[in-house]
């Protein structure tokens, strides 16, 4: 196992053996780092509200009680009978011009080269500027960890390994899709079609890299 | 590979391709983008001890087992990653269908290939973590050490528990009870139970063994211990309460062959969903069987409606929610059948076929009995049964006996076979032999019959739901052919008089062909191969009992045999009524009517209960009225209770003996539920057992228990010698593993396995800890083992269950009328059941009708499981409890208006069994309909943490050491005990000893049928 994962990183050829019918393989480009930019499409038709993917997040970031780097919003529609609840999942937008950057005034928020917002613990003060600033409600203060700010940053460090989100592991829907919007291939490719044909201007719109679909009962 | 394991074919697998090639692709792109992950590494500078992700599965330094989850009971398979032997995560096995939507990877992918891929698991099984780990988890045996009921225990060593249990005595003398305690030994005897009814079996009937959350593995080897060594026969399932009435609905259908049936999420149309909580709970769970309909959803492939007094979380995508008055489920299926037969929406061509092999030609797999005759005159020695051959012939043969009528196009009777097609709707005249004529219906007019012993309005009335939403309902599912069926579950038909409730929802799939069709009602696909037959014989061994008699709960056994009935006929009268009711049409698994047999002493009494993973006072609706029988040394002299905790009903037990979790235990062979698919999943623990251990080293659980006893009181079938090979052999039984490793063993040889490759040998051989057992094979049966083991099981996927459009691995036969049925009598009254589908309304013992003798209560109490939770047990999963952490009382929000409540308030329901009643927080909602209180069913503990219990030296006995002590014993935590349990209001049957409410047919638990009233309180 050491052997494979240390020829990949040498080569940065992942093999992905699959199906036994088709052998995947995906060159990646290194070194031009700008150019991949991960984002996540969540589809809010497929999306059962179980709450995994928030579990699944709790369980690899630690994050303290109460606190989440990602969430379900429900929400009630509809007057009985024709009731029901609707499920969005939120967490960290990774917005481009982040207002939480803007905010920090310690420069400890800042944007990797991929675009993926984080916290430099060491630079961080904790007086939660950023916090007030995050039009999403994404990010908190750990309480654990000095009161430093946190929010979801796509498990950076399972995207080094080569790993899904932890959040896009555990949704059995595949409500989350995640890919990189400068190279979209599989079905985030037929996703980011989808999203510009219902919402023509949304990459436009969204300087971000967090999308969701329509509902399609409404 | 032999061809059991057929590989999927590409149009399977693509979707999961798709999935997968845009998550690793970018997954590869973004990781090893160098200077992204530089600066991360750079300007993260965090102290790992701070902020410590857990570990990942590719990570150097852990384990990795692939097994299978028991969060729940769906049976999705597991990744288990340990670090340090220590559980820090849990995702999903790519190789298992529920995992991947149906659409496993190749079987015979390399292991470490695979396990970057993503792999889902729902929220539950993250949480084997916290429920693994928690500190109250109980590691050491205790026994009494107060009065019973009294919560006091204190240590004891395990050869003296082993001795004690086996022995009997006078175990409490020290706490000055004067009684001799039955030890098991007394229970090894042939002398008769009751010397005056031979039926009811020996005194090895008066050991009796409940178990909870048991599955297959576990369930052999418990078998093993109670039925075969022992000779009792009260191994008693809790089958009544996972959902015995849907359950009842298909074992009338299908004349018992197969009680799981539901729609195919993978090909279906159009879904009609009765109380099965499709994105909440289920099994398949939400993690494979709502993820795939969600999935198909999206994609515009499947439509669904839901019938539930509670619009369910599924409601988000439901086509239409018809909010059913609970119990009523039947009325609406009754409903939608009289409108699709006066509309000539059944699909008649399928009903017509009068037999297996035209359905063949006709390109279905399963025939119903809708042509086949009945004989519908009551003077007739037969009527209410089926007409065959020899009722028409003065000197029929032996196999006249056994052939089915129909009546050809001109009403000519004729046997089943004769023709492709018989007439459908008809109620004729024949004549026999001997000139005697009498009448007979069709199996389709006699349910037709009863359908239209109400109007569509009546129907309407009775459940609740405007007429033209039936209609629309009824031409929605008609409107797909054979792609429509219903999935139904617990919620339908879990009250008394249920089966009939599910029997017609049930038959709504036959009606348009759909039974064993792609897309239609489907069962599942079995197991790959054997567990029990092999290179080991795990079936027999030397000395081998069979238990004789009648279960304690009554089920399967017939009244009419007993000395009871005799004795009451001899006394001038009809013989009924039977004391408590007895059950020879029932699944069985008659938990409720089992504690409630030992709380009467009925119809004999139980001396020893070992109770294992089973919370009855807790988990059964009106299960508060077992405190009493378990507090009662009369009806239950000695009680064992084999648990991972102290719990509401152990709480009453002489003894507690700990268990490990099933990341440490519980070995299984797991094959899937309904609908499709085949697989035999096994559980492989990934920790060494985290409770005491004996002074020959084995770990306190249940196997180690029931074998020391075994061996204690020299019972057949374990120790030396114990387990047969082929070429003579024996081997022992003596570990848990030399019998669950050995199933395996079969299972791996069954299936005709290849040797497992290097690589997956040395993944086992570094990763799990059984492989400490490998020197109990050859090297070849090792390695066959081996390349099971990796993968978590044997797997196939979903299309390799069919052939064309139908499912390989139905049934053959479904019936609109069920003979069986229509023979059994009420032990109550002597009156025969109906042999076909009936409007009834839930009743208790007496026959009254439960919601008019308690009208004066105006709410009805619906209970549900929700997304993150299971059952009982699931209030040390942390992340569900952080996430959630209490529930509430839900009412509409029309029933606030009017009486003055707004959500958060809080209330006090009663109910009329219960008067005192119990508290909780009001939430206002539209998603559930006015006149019920929906209440999850999880919360509401008063034990598993949420109150202290006197323990003697509790600090050795509880996982978390004196963390969780004080002087006294363990602690409480408030926030464990926090919301309602909606089983404490349940209601019980006066008519029954005032004993939790059942159904007289098949012995259904009511959970739709209490009521309460609301009051505002301080
Ligand atoms: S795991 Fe998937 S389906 Fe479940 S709540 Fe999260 S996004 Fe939705
Ligand atoms: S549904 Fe969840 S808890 Fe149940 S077996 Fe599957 S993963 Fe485990």
């Amino acid at each position: 196992m050491e052997e494979r994962r240390t020829f990949f990183k040498r080569t940065g050829v992942l093999i992905l053996g699959l199906t036994g019918i088709a052998t995947l393989s995906t060159a990646v480009s290194r070194g031009s780092s700008s150019t991949v930019r991960p984002a996540m499409i969540i589809d809010v038709n497929r999306c059962t509200g179980c709450h995994s993917c928030v579990i699944a997040c709790k369980e690899h970031n630690l994050t303290p009680e109460g606190y989440f780097n990602t969430t379900i919003i429900t929400k009630d529609k509809g007057e009985f009978p024709n009731a029901w609840l609707t499920y969005s999942p939120e967490l960290c937008h990774q917005c481009e011009n982040a207002p939480c950057i803007q905010a920090c005034g310690y420069g400890a928020t800042f944007a990797l080269a991929d675009g993926i917002v984080v916290t430099d613990w060491d630079l961080c003060v904790g007086d939660g500027a950023c916090v007030d600033a995050c039009p999403y409600n994404a990010r908190f203060l750990d309480p654990n960890n000095g009161n430093k700010a946190d929010k979801c940053d796509f498990c950076v460090s399972r995207l080094q390994k080569g790993l899904a989100p932890a959040c896009i592991d555990g949704c059995p829907s595949h409500a989350r899709v995640f890919g990189d919007l400068s190279n979209p291939q599989g079905e985030f490719a037929d996703y980011v079609r989808l999203l510009i044909q219902d919402q023509p201007n949304i990459f436009e719109e969204h300087k971000e890299r967090l999308f969701h679909t329509i509902a399609k009962k409404g | 590979m032999t061809e059991i394991i057929k590989q999927d074919t590409p149009a399977d697998t693509i979707d999961r391709r798709q999935f997968i090639k845009g998550t690793a692709a970018t997954m590869a792109a973004i990781g090893f983008t160098a200077s992204s992950r530089a600066e991360a590494e750079e300007r993260r500078r965090v102290p790992e001890a701070h902020y410590g992700q857990t570990a990942d599965q590719t990570d150097d330094d852990v384990r990795v087992v692939h097994s299978v989850c028991l969060g729940c009971n769906a049976r999705c398979g597991n990744r288990q990653v340990v670090r340090n032997n220590r559980l820090e995560k849990i995702s999903g096995n790519p190789y298992h269908p529920y995992n991947s939507m149906g659409k496993p990877i190749h079987y015979d992918t390399p292991v470490e290939s695979t396990l970057h891929l993503p792999s889902p698991v729902c929220g539950k099984a993250h949480d084997a973590v916290g429920y693994v780990y928690n500190k109250r988890r109980l590691i050491k045996p205790l026994k009494r050490c107060g009065e019973r009921g009294e919560g006091k225990f204190q240590e004891i060593s395990w050869d003296q528990l082993i001795r004690e249990i086996a022995q009997g005595g006078r175990l409490f003398s020290h706490l000055g009870e004067t009684r001799d305690v039955p030890g098991l030994e007394s229970c090894l005897s042939d002398a008769l139970i009751d010397p005056k009814d031979p039926k009811l079996g020996s005194k090895r009937n008066s050991f009796a063994m409940i178990t909870g959350r048991l599955q297959s593995g576990r369930s052999e080897f418990i078998d093993r211990f109670v039925k075969s060594s022992i000779g009792s026969i009260n191994r008693i399932g809790h089958t009544d309460i996972c959902g015995l009435g849907f359950r009842m609905g298909n074992f009338a259908l299908t004349e018992g062959k197969q009680v799981e049936l539901k729609a195919d999420p993978w090909g279906a149309e159009y879904i009609l969903v009765f109380g099965a909580n499709i994105y909440e709970a289920l099994q398949p769970g939400i993690n494979t069987y709502g993820a795939a309909v969600a999935d198909r959803y999206a994609k515009g492939e499947v439509k669904f409606t839901i019938v539930d007094p509670r619009a369910q979380n599924a409601a988000v995508h439901s086509h239409d929610w018809v909010p059913v008055i609970p119990g009523r489920d039947g009325a609406f299926a009754m409903g939608m059948i009289r409108w699709m037969i006066e509309n000539n929406r059944c699909n008649s061509a399928y009903l017509s076929l009068a037999h297996l092999d035209a359905a063949k030609k006709k390109g279905f797999s399963c025939y119903s009995n809708a042509t086949h005759l009945v004989i519908d005159e009551p003077d007739h020695p037969g009527y209410g049964q089926f007409l065959r051959v020899a009722d028409l012939q003065s000197n029929p043969t032996e196999n006249d006996k056994t052939i089915f009528m129909v009546l050809d196009d001109d009403a000519n009777p004729l046997p089943y076979t004769a023709n492709e097609t018989a007439l459908l709707d008809r109620e004729a005249s024949v004549m026999a032999e001997d000139g005697k004529t009498f009448k007979v219906a069709t199996s389709f007019a006699l349910m037709k019959r009863a359908v239209f012993a109400h109007t569509l309005g009546e129907y309407s009335t009775f459940c609740g739901i405007p007429e033209a939403q039936i209609i629309k309902t009824a031409r929605d599912f008609t409107s797909y052919g054979t792609k429509a069926a219903v999935c139904q579950y617990h919620g339908a038909g879990n009250y008394t008089n249920g089966t009939y409730a599910a029997f017609a929802v049930a038959l709504l799939s036959v009606l348009v062909g759909s039974i064993g069709m792609k897309g239609g009602y489907l069962t599942g696909g079995g197991a790959v191969a054997s567990w029990k037959n092999g290179e080991y014989d795990l079936n027999n061994f030397p000395g081998k009992k069979k238990p004789t008699g009648v279960k304690i709960s009554r089920e399967g056994g017939k009244y009419e045999e007993t000395a009871e009935f005799a004795a009451k006929k001899s006394q001038g009268g009809t013989g009924y009524p039977s004391h408590r009711p007895w059950f020879s049409f029932t699944r069985g698994g008659l938990s409720v009517e089992a504690m409630s047999g030992i709380d009467e002493q009925y119809p004999y009494g139980c001396k020893v209960l070992f109770t294992y993973f089973y919370n009855p006072v807790y988990s059964t609706p009106g299960g508060y009225r077992y405190r009493e029988t378990l507090r009662n040394s009369e009806k239950v002299p000695l009680h064992v209770s084999i648990d991972i905790g102290i719990n509401e009903s152990n709480l009453y037990a002489d003894y507690i003996v700990p268990d490990v979790t099933y990341l440490e235990g519980h070995y299984g062979w797991l094959n899937p539920h309904a609908p499709a698919l085949k697989f035999t999943g096994v559980r492989i623990p990934c920790l060494e057992p985290l409770t005491g251990r004996t002074p020959d080293n084995k770990p306190f659980c249940l196997e180690t228990f029931l074998i020391d006893l075994a061996l204690a009181l020299k019972l057949p079938g374990f120790g030396d010698n114990a387990i047969a090979g082929s070429n003579d052999a024996m081997y022992p039984l003596n570990t848990a593993e030399d019998f669950y490793l050995r199933a395996y063993a079969n299972i791996a040889q069954g299936a005709n396995l290849p040797q497992a490759s290097k690589e997956d040998t040395r993944f086992v051989e570094k990763n799990y800890p059984l492989a400490r057992n490998r020197t109990m094979f050859s090297d070849q049966h090792w390695r066959q083992l081996c390349h099971m083991l990796a993968r978590g099981g044997i797997f196939t996927g979903y299309d390799t269950g069919f052939s064309g459009e139908t499912f390989l691995h139905g049934i053959d036969r479904v019936v609109l009328y069920n003979e069986k049925l229509a023979k059994t009598r009420s032990s109550l009254t002597g009156k025969r059941f109906s042999g076909t589908v009936q409007y009834l309304t839930p009743e208790d013992a007496s026959g009254k009708n439960i919601a008019q003798q308690d009208q004066d209560y105006p709410f009805t109490v619906i209970t549900y499981k929700m997304h993150v939770h299971t059952q009982s047990r699931t209030t040390w999963h942390r992340y569900a409890m952080e996430l959630f952490p209490e529930n509430f009382i839900q009412i509409n929000t029309l029933d606030a208006k009017a009486l003055g409540l707004q959500s958060g308030d809080k209330v006090r329901l009663r109910s009329v069994s219960n008067p005192a009643g119990i508290t909780g927080k009001v939430a206002v909602t539209q998603v559930i309909r006015p006149g019920c209180v929906g209440i999850s069913f999880h919360y509401g503990h008063s034990q598993l943490g949420a109150s202290p219990v006197l323990v003697v030296g509790a600090k050795d006995v509880f996982l978390g050491g004196p963390e969780v002590c004080d002087k006294d014993g363990v602690t409480g935590v408030p926030a464990l005990g926090a919301g309602t349990n909606p089983n404490l209001i349940g209601r019980l049957d006066t008519n029954m000893a005032n004993t939790p409410l059942v159904d007289v047919l098949a012995g259904i638990p009511d959970f739709s049928s209490t009521r309460v009233k609301i009051e505002k309180s301080a």
